[in-house]
């Protein structure tokens, strides 16, 4: 019988994915995008409205009118799409994962019908110590602090052979006290407030605090619930944000390498 | 040691203690199943319960009482109410006579006495302190583990207190709700149309399974139909759902027994499956897909088609791995005989799914309460009877191959036409429905009023399952508990909601 076992898995071809090809990858993600030729304010006050999470808003910034869109509260639901006409589309490629809260939001000139550049600077300290400690290993704790199990079944699929993260040196350890990082999934709930901040309290310094999906970045479509304490960075500090509901393996794998400084690494 | 283990006996029908009213019984005297049970608030805001019966027949049976006073426990004659009274009690406030255990089972330490979300204002609920106590096992030698809520590895959190003497498991505890989101909640207010979302959210890895539970209550409330097609492709997506599921659990047991080659093998048939979904309908799992009415959007037949295909090479290699692994004599040292849940039990906690066909129960939505493209196919519903890991193990991989099989006839003869109708929302509707979801019967009610919800109840497979893993795991040894966890693959946040 071992000899089967053995036999089948010298026939198994390789399948990992080269990381050139997850890096920006959101297929099946059903993150929108915007094509701001098409963009008028009539088409952004109907995506406005149908937005269920508060992720798309019209806003003046900078003394411009525009259009806003949260990546961290967006649930993928495709509504803005449905009645966007051709101005809101799914997305083919997205690269806002890993980052800032400030680096989710994105904004269109309505009048100029283009992408608003944010000129904030970005934010760099968080990460240096730990990259200087850990040189290229890592140690992940995944914390779920009350997600629906989306986000666990996307990330318990980063082990799988297509996206094999120990290929990174990356690893996920079972003790708060053996992790780098923490990667927290859902909208913390009242009954997990207090083991969330115990876990976090547990991580040796220096630590990075990853939220991810819609409802650790946002809350979501929990957010106000009276069960729901909030997101992620209500209950503990956060240093980066993964959106999508669930995100996709390839935007978590891209996130925690953007987390870490490596996505130009091969 | 037996006066112990008398504290999980059962409660048994006594004489000084009568239902509010007589359960119903099948044709054969035995007595009906129960599905769910729940409150809710009539016109003139009074509470009522409402009990939902399988008696044996399509439609499921109905029994409401009003309760705006106490009223009796039905645990002494269906044990299987004991988690639904309790979270009646704290959900309503509805007082129950005669429940051996009335402690808080949704809202933990932080929660005050007197708020009860589905009766009660809950803006600005304030933090509490109260107390909890777990139920102590005394004698000579005997331990107690805690585990949990935060557990080693990328799993749901939830408390598990064994009390263990030497290696071997007298009696277990479970402290659920840690991902309690009060989402029946938050249902209310919501414009029907925009349910589907929030039902996705109740459990991730079978959120298709729940947004079509949720459609078809909606539709069943306001009479629509959703049209052939979407009913087609509503299947094709529920076997989808529970391939992927299934094999990842096989996978799961290979992982909790060491089998490696097996596990790696198992999450990249997992991974296949979901690449196929991406390319043909362009979602991994199937979210905002579903809507009352029908689906939000059509997939022509070539994609359907090469989605079969797909499904076909996955299952063949996955059938392979199954009898590899099933006929390695190390692994059935490990899963036949570990985690047995006899017969009886399961009968008095009703419990469902694949736990429940493995624990000799005959029973499945798609063939006892057919919906949707069910009412055309024939669905076979394997029955084992030894009720231990190896059964359940077993069970998943003859659905595997029955869902693929329903895949495969369902995209050959796709109807053709629309896959929306639309839904028209009267001054008051009210309808319930279930599915077989991955893990069992799925069962929504919802109501409303001029298009909004004022009410929708959750019963999910997993709050029914849960309470029988104490049963399960009683006298096997603590470091089997991962196995037969992982052999129930129960949802936390299915269950919590």
């Amino acid at each position: 019988m071992i000899l089967n076992v053995i036999q089948r898995s010298l026939r198994q071809s390789s399948h990992l994915i080269p990381v050139e090809a997850l890096l920006e990858n959101c297929k099946g993600s059903r993150m929108p995008d915007v094509q701001p030729e098409r963009l008028t304010a009539d088409i952004a006050s109907c995506v406005v409205a149908a937005c269920p999470t508060g992720a798309l808003a019209t806003e003046d910034f900078n003394g411009r009118k525009c259009l806003r869109l949260s990546y961290g509260h967006c649930i993928g639901c495709g509504g803005c799409v449905e009645v966007g006409n051709g101005a809101l589309v799914p997305a083919t490629s997205f690269r806002w994962t890993g980052v800032s809260k400030e680096q989710l939001v994105r904004r269109w000139d309505l009048d100029r019908r283009v992408e608003m550049t944010d000129e904030t600077p970005q934010p760099e300290a968080v990460r240096t110590e730990v990259q200087r400690l850990l040189g290229r290993a890592l140690n992940i704790r995944q914390l779920d602090a009350g997600s629906c199990n989306g986000c666990e079944a996307e990330i318990t699929a980063l082990t799988n052979p297509y996206y094999d993260l120990e290929r990174f040196g990356i690893h996920f350890v079972a003790s708060p006290k053996h992790a780098d990082m923490l990667l927290v999934t859902g909208p913390v709930t009242r009954n997990m407030t207090e083991a969330v901040r115990a876990t976090y309290e547990a991580v040796p310094a220096p630590k990075l605090v990853v939220a991810v999906g819609a409802c650790g970045c946002s809350g979501g479509l929990f957010a106000g619930s009276h069960a729901v304490a909030g997101a992620v960075d209500a209950v503990i500090p956060v240093d980066r944000y993964i959106p999508g509901c669930p995100p996709t393996p390839s935007m978590i794998l891209s996130g925690i390498l953007e987390v870490l400084g490596r996505r130009g690494l091969k | 040691m037996n006066e112990n283990l008398q504290a999980m006996q059962l409660p048994r029908e006594s004489e000084n203690q009568r239902a509010p009213f007589s359960i119903p019984r099948l044709a054969d005297g035995a007595p009906a199943r129960l599905v769910t049970l729940f409150g809710r608030l009539g016109p003139d805001g009074q509470k009522h319960v409402r009990y939902v019966f399988d008696v044996g027949t399509p439609e499921y049976f109905e029994i409401e009482i009003p309760a705006d006073g106490p009223i009796a426990s039905i645990v002494p004659q269906t044990p299987a109410a004991a988690w639904f009274e309790r979270e009646l009690h704290d959900q309503f406030g509805i007082e129950i006579q005669g429940h051996p255990d009335l402690r808080p089972l949704v809202f933990h330490d932080n929660w005050p006495d007197n708020v009860h979300p589905l009766v009660d204002d809950v803006k600005d609920v304030p933090w509490a302190h109260r107390d909890y106590s777990f139920l102590e096992v005394q004698g000579e030698g005997i331990t107690e583990v805690a585990v949990g809520p935060v557990h080693a590895g990328i799993i749901e959190p939830g408390h598990f207190r064994f009390s263990v003497v030497g290696d071997s498991v007298l009696y277990l505890e479970l402290r659920h709700f840690y991902t309690h989101k009060g989402t029946e909640r938050l249902f209310q207010g919501r414009p029907a149309d925009a349910g589907a979302m929030l039902a996705e959210s109740v459990s991730g890895d079978n959120c298709f399974a729940h947004a079509v539970a949720y459609c078809q209550a909606v539709e069943k409330a306001c009479g629509a139909v959703a049209p052939a097609r979407a009913a087609a492709l509503r299947l094709i997506g529920l076997e989808l759902e529970r391939l992927i599921c299934h094999i990842s659990d096989f996978g799961g047991l290979c992982t909790d027994v060491g089998f490696i080659v097996g596990a790696a093998l198992a999450t990249r048939v997992k991974e296949d499956l979901l690449q196929a979904s991406t390319r043909c309908c362009g979602r991994r799992y199937w979210r905002a897909a579903a809507t009352p009415g029908g689906l939000r959007l059509d997939w022509d037949s070539t994609a359907i088609a090469s989605l079969a295909q797909a499904v076909e090479a996955s299952v063949r290699e996955f059938r392979e791995l199954a009898h590899i692994v099933l006929e390695t004599p190390s692994i059935q040292n490990r899963f036949e005989g570990a985690g047995i849940l006899q017969k009886t039990v399961a009968h008095d906690l009703a419990i469902v799914g694949v736990v429940a066909r493995a624990s000799g129960m005959d029973l499945d939505v798609r063939r006892d309460h057919p919906y949707g493209h069910y009412r055309l196919l024939e669905t076979p519903v394997p029955v084992l009877n030894y009720g231990d890991v190896m059964a359940r193990a077993r069970i998943r991989v003859e659905e595997v191959n029955a869902s693929a099989r329903l895949i495969r006839e369902t995209a050959g003869a796709l109807p053709a036409g629309p896959v929306l109708v639309p839904v028209q929302y009267g001054a008051n509707f009210s309808g319930a429905s279930a599915v077989e979801s991955p893990r069992g019967e799925l069962f929504y009610l919802v109501e409303g009023s001029e298009g909004l919800l004022t009410r929708c109840h959750i019963k999910s497979p997993s709050f029914q399952n849960w309470p029988a893993m104490p049963f399960a795991v009683a006298e096997n040894m603590i470091a089997d508990f991962p196995l037969i966890n992982k052999s129930f693959n129960l949802s936390y946040s299915g269950c919590d909601r």
